[in-house]
């Protein structure tokens, strides 16, 4: 297979057309599809018990989202068969069967889950990102390659490779105005106090103080991190750079990966010592519109491919 | 297409409301002093000394930041009662309830974080919102 062009080495013009109206093979939206959709439904079925649990609750229902256009709580079934749907369109959509029904139905599923599982007095966070890929994923022709449609001959082979690159660089961009927004709210709410006071330290400290006053097991690491109160400050500053910086990701090359270790190392910070994980962004499936993800499968380890290709080669 | 996506992105933004799955981010973006206030239950004894529960008996749940919020939202809507009555109904199934333990009460409690953390004194008030008898099961 010869070497598609990035989203950074498209021949397209420069500017803002180099990120929206750029061109890339159909096998790597595939993967990203592939990747997204691995990562929803492994995701689903670890929260399935949380999302099923929600069937129990009476009081505090608040809408948000899509679920604000509800008065209250939905029946217990129609939960447990939006789930059910859900998981079920997931598993089609990650393998790019009946793509162009279930894989908007499998994005739209997410969408009312989360926003409903947002609608009991708790806003989250940790499922915008992937939601909306899935949703710019799943309404673009993502299975038109290496899916169970492609092999029913169930593909238009006549696609522009704009087709398959537009959603790439969608899902690109909006990775890096989502971390441009997190950088800024902290300047808006926070402003530079933010960066210079014990902000960041005290944030720390109430994170692994709610947990043990919940009845959980706040991080080791946190006792030790609130002594160091000289780092957080300079700890802040990096956040609030890094942030902001994510859109030299759509540079490309040495600088998208740097950026893209520098934004892992934030989360993994916060996961070790708030013991708040974001799954999407530290699985790096989060990052995969950056990259030529199809390279994960055309350039797969010799022991992945079949014996007969690795004796003809 | 993609602009119709990006003003999607940044319109929370400007008009300042969070919501799923455009948001503002605001967690954890406002500065925060070392003395915070915190909902929970706890168990008490006789005496009136209290012992933490856990996340599943507090908010049939294993995220903190969930079981924080329903209570959060119980204490808010005057609902405190309910919620103490479903956290000593399983409290009376759980293995680690302390022997002593009588009573569940939904609490609001202020703590120096810092000090709490570093594992010294930190309880600067508590204001009890509703209180239950634990029954056995």
């Amino acid at each position: 297979m010869t070497a598609a062009p990035t989203v950074h080495e498209s021949a397209a013009p420069p500017g803002l057309w180099r990120v929206v109206d750029v061109q890339a093979p159909p096998e790597r939206l595939a993967m990203l599809r592939i990747l997204t959709g691995a990562f929803a439904v492994v995701y689903l079925t670890i929260r399935l018990p949380a999302f099923a649990r929600l069937a129990d609750r009476e009081f505090g229902f608040d809408g948000v989202g899509v679920a604000s256009a509800l008065t209250g709580p939905v029946p217990d079934g129609m939960l447990v068969a939006l789930i059910g749907v859900t998981f079920v369109a997931g598993l089609a959509y990650t393998a790019g069967w009946q793509y162009r029904w279930l894989a908007p139905a499998f994005a739209l599923g997410c969408l009312a889950l989360g926003s409903y599982r947002g609608s009991w007095g708790q806003l989250l966070h940790f499922e915008n990102l992937f939601v909306l890929h899935l949703l710019v994923v799943g309404l673009a022709p993502a299975a038109d390659a290496w899916s169970l449609d492609a092999r029913a001959g169930r593909r238009r082979a006549d696609r522009e490779p704009t087709s398959y690159g537009w959603p790439i660089a969608l899902a690109a961009l909006i990775v890096v105005i989502t971390y441009v927004i997190t950088g800024l709210a902290k300047l808006r709410y926070g402003g530079f106090t933010w960066i210079v006071g014990d902000t960041l330290r005290n944030h720390v400290a109430y994170a692994a103080a709610r947990l043990d006053l919940l009845g959980g097991d706040p991080s080791p690491l946190a006792r030790l991190g609130v002594r160091a109160a000289w780092a957080w400050p300079f700890a802040a500053a990096a956040a609030v750079v890094v942030e902001l910086a994510a859109p030299v990701a759509l540079i490309g090359g040495r600088v998208r990966t740097a950026w893209v270790c520098a934004i892992w190392m934030l989360h993994a910070g916060i996961l070790a010592f708030m013991f708040i994980g974001f799954p999407y962004p530290l699985t790096l499936v989060a990052f995969a519109p950056f990259y030529r993800v199809e390279r994960l499968w055309v350039e797969r380890p010799g022991w992945l491919r079949p014996a007969r290709a690795q004796s003809v080669e | 297409m993609t602009a119709g996506a990006v003003a999607a992105l940044v319109a929370p933004v400007v008009l300042d409301r969070d919501s799923f799955p455009l948001s503002t981010y605001p967690m954890y973006s406002r500065t925060r002093g070392d003395a915070v206030t915190f909902v929970t239950a706890q168990a008490v004894d006789a005496d009136g000394s209290a012992s933490a529960l856990n996340l599943r008996v507090i908010g049939n749940s294993d995220d903190p930041l969930i079981v924080a919020g329903e209570l959060r939202s119980a204490v808010r809507d005057d609902r405190a009662d309910i919620r103490c009555a479903e956290i000593a109904d399983r409290a009376g199934s759980w293995d680690g309830l302390p022997a002593d333990a009588v009573a569940i009460e939904v609490v609001t409690e202020r703590h120096d974080v810092v000090a709490q953390v570093s594992g010294a004194a930190s309880l600067l008030d508590r204001t009890v919102h509703a209180r239950c008898e634990i029954e056995a099961p």
